[in-house]
């Protein structure tokens, strides 16, 4: 109980709350935008989206008017000695803008106002890029090294040891209270994203949704955070336990789970992430901002069968706990060099 | 006369020179951090990458001795330039080392003085607090340089003796650029490092926390520019706001439809200035025990 208080409670807990929660502040922030958008562009005029998909590359402005008429955006403005002009339109679901460089067409945007579809493949980006692998594993990395290390760097770790408690006991009770209070954090952040995510979806889209995938999904990915919780937590608790500078098993845990896809087959599976991932339910889309020369040689491995990844994660937290067990049996408090 | 009757003055005896002074903690944290064996490694690691640039300077400089080149015409030719572009990718790939490095070394040099209230010890001698966060800098500053400055200036170095004076003459400006740009990251990493050691006072975290600045804010840029479908989002990633300076000072085309190198700037500016406000906050000679 004591260290479950100190897990929700401390002024620490904040960064943690921070981390689990931001992703779905942010979706809140963008459905409240996406409202706000239906409810300008629903008294806008409309034009057929076949107009707008007839304008080819190379069309000129004056051409585009004529066809489809004035638009909801007309800007124009000269940047070296280049006339560029922006036209955009509404077709009734997606906003399309044309570029134009002296008078000719150079681009054309789409957007949908809302899309259920791309929204979910955001999601699973979301998820499996920043939260898995980047909130998940600093929240745990906070978390569970305090539990042993914490209590060395505040001088304290002898008062636990005097209790009249087996040295595996306390190290389990530890590990159950950090477990339970990143597991309420990161699962509840889960949970609460992915209702913003449905939050601002059209009736029509939520209930096909509903009807579907819905309460599978958002299931797997609590499921999916919280073992996350279970396996993070085991190695950074072994490694507060283990290592006077937990910080550099984490840092070689951060750049192995980093360099994870590009890495072979067999070795992918030697990573938290990877089981991670092969219960998601999504597959997360390929990350804009990798090089092109780096995406020839990124190769997920084939993700394993989720219930072998579960019970895989499980297998592993088990053998570390142990691991963290026996050293904590021999474990001599010094507290000097910390 | 009685040791009670003996009142506290002020020390008039000669004073050390303020270069001295200011030298003096960064001579003793060098050679402890230098001591650490990750750091060592680490820095050994940092120097591959150099190398091979070095080599790739030598190979585009001697390509007409290499007959399946070519010589250096056509497309190889373009293959091989050493320009802007080239000491953009230099740089970030080093920019990494410099990351961990700060993770690393920089969580030791400012917690331990203030978990264990060493502050009143450093302040009570003829030191600021501006002398202080200099002097620490300067710990980070140095370190640091050896896998950015230090690499970066050796492979421009070698180019340039390498290729003719024309190139040195057309390309001067890519030095400056490359001094600046690394100038300007030290600092930053050196304050955030500074900063996270300030804030949370114990080592461990803060060496998490530094990680976490970089490695979370990057995701969390990435993700608001998904989900919001905006390109600002970018500007909360300290990696990609210094590379977009970066790519002003060595004249290469940014990323396009991102913000630009002078938002980035000023962004960078502006999370120097809280890092600053942060450190100035948590460094005081005196602590008030409510």
């Amino acid at each position: 109980m004591l260290e479950m208080r100190r897990a929700f409670f401390s002024k620490r807990a904040l960064w943690v709350y921070l981390l689990a929660l931001f992703p779905a502040v942010i979706f809140v922030g963008h459905g409240i935008s996406v409202k706000m958008q239906r409810s300008e562009f629903a008294g806008k005029s409309v034009v057929s989206a076949a107009v707008l998909d007839r304008v080819t590359v190379g069309t000129l402005d004056t051409e585009v008017l004529a066809a489809a008429g004035q638009p909801l955006l007309d800007r124009s403005w000269e940047r070296r000695d280049v006339k560029r002009r922006t036209l955009m339109y509404f077709d009734g679901s997606r906003r399309v803008w044309f570029e134009f460089e002296n008078g000719a067409l150079r681009d054309t945007r789409r957007r949908e106002l809302s899309s259920m579809e791309e929204d979910r493949k955001i999601y699973a980006g979301m998820f499996q890029y920043f939260y898995l692998r980047l909130a998940v594993f600093f929240g745990c990395l906070g978390i569970f090294i305090n539990l042993f290390r914490g209590e060395m760097i505040d001088k304290s770790l002898h008062f636990w040891f005097l209790a009249p408690v087996r040295r595996e006991v306390l190290l389990l009770g530890k590990y159950c209270a950090g477990l339970i209070a990143s597991a309420v954090i990161f699962g509840g952040g889960a949970v609460l994203s992915f209702g913003a995510l449905l939050a601002y979806q059209t009736n029509a889209d939520l209930q096909a949704y509903w009807q579907t995938d819905a309460l599978y999904h958002g299931t797997w990915y609590v499921i999916s955070a919280m073992l996350g919780c279970v396996g993070y937590g085991s190695v950074f608790l072994a490694a507060g336990l283990l290592l006077r500078n937990p910080i550099i098993p984490a840092l070689v845990m951060l750049l192995w789970e980093s360099i994870n896809g590009f890495l072979p087959d067999l070795l992918q599976k030697l990573s938290v992430l990877h089981y991670l991932q092969s219960i998601c339910p999504v597959p997360p889309p390929m990350d804009p901002n990798v090089p092109p020369l780096l995406r020839l040689v990124l190769a997920p491995a084939e993700p394993t069968s989720a219930w072998v990844a579960i019970l895989g994660v499980l297998g592993v937290t088990a053998l570390v706990l142990y691991v963290a067990s026996r050293a904590v049996r021999r474990l001599e408090i010094n507290y000097g060099t910390e | 006369m009685a040791v009670f009757r003996r009142g506290y003055e002020r020390y008039d005896g000669p004073l050390t020179g303020p270069v001295t002074r200011f030298m003096a903690i960064p001579r003793f944290a060098w050679g402890k951090i230098l001591s650490q064996r990750f750091v060592v490694v680490l820095l050994v690691l940092s120097l591959f990458w150099p190398l091979l640039c070095a080599g790739f300077v030598y190979v585009s400089n001697h390509a007409d001795l290499l007959p399946n080149l070519g010589g250096m015409q056509g497309p190889m030719a373009k293959l091989l330039e050493i320009n802007g572009k080239f000491f953009a990718v230099f740089m970030n790939v080093q920019s990494t080392f410099a990351i961990l490095l700060a993770a690393i070394a920089g969580p030791g040099l400012v917690a331990p003085d203030l978990a264990n209230n060493a502050l009143p010890l450093y302040f009570a001698r003829p030191m600021s607090r501006w002398t202080y966060i200099g002097a620490r800098m300067m710990v980070l500053f140095g370190i640091l340089s050896l896998v950015t400055l230090v690499p970066g200036l050796f492979v421009f170095g070698m180019q340039a003796s390498l290729a003719s004076t024309a190139w040195l003459q057309a390309n001067w400006w890519l030095g400056q650029g490359l001094v600046l740009g690394f100038v300007l990251y030290i600092a930053m990493v050196s304050l955030v490092a500074l900063a996270c050691s300030a804030y949370v006072k114990w080592r461990v975290v803060a060496g998490a926390l530094v990680l976490a600045f970089f490695f979370v804010l990057a995701g969390a840029a990435q993700m608001i520019n998904q989900i919001l479908r905006v390109e600002w989002g970018s500007l909360l990633n300290p990696g990609f706001a210094i590379y977009t300076v970066w790519c002003a000072l060595l004249g290469v085309e940014a990323v396009e439809d991102a913000p630009g190198a002078w938002e980035c700037f000023a962004v960078l500016m502006l999370m120097l200035g809280g890092l600053l406000a942060v450190l100035l906050r948590k460094l005081r000679p005196v602590e008030v025990v409510s």
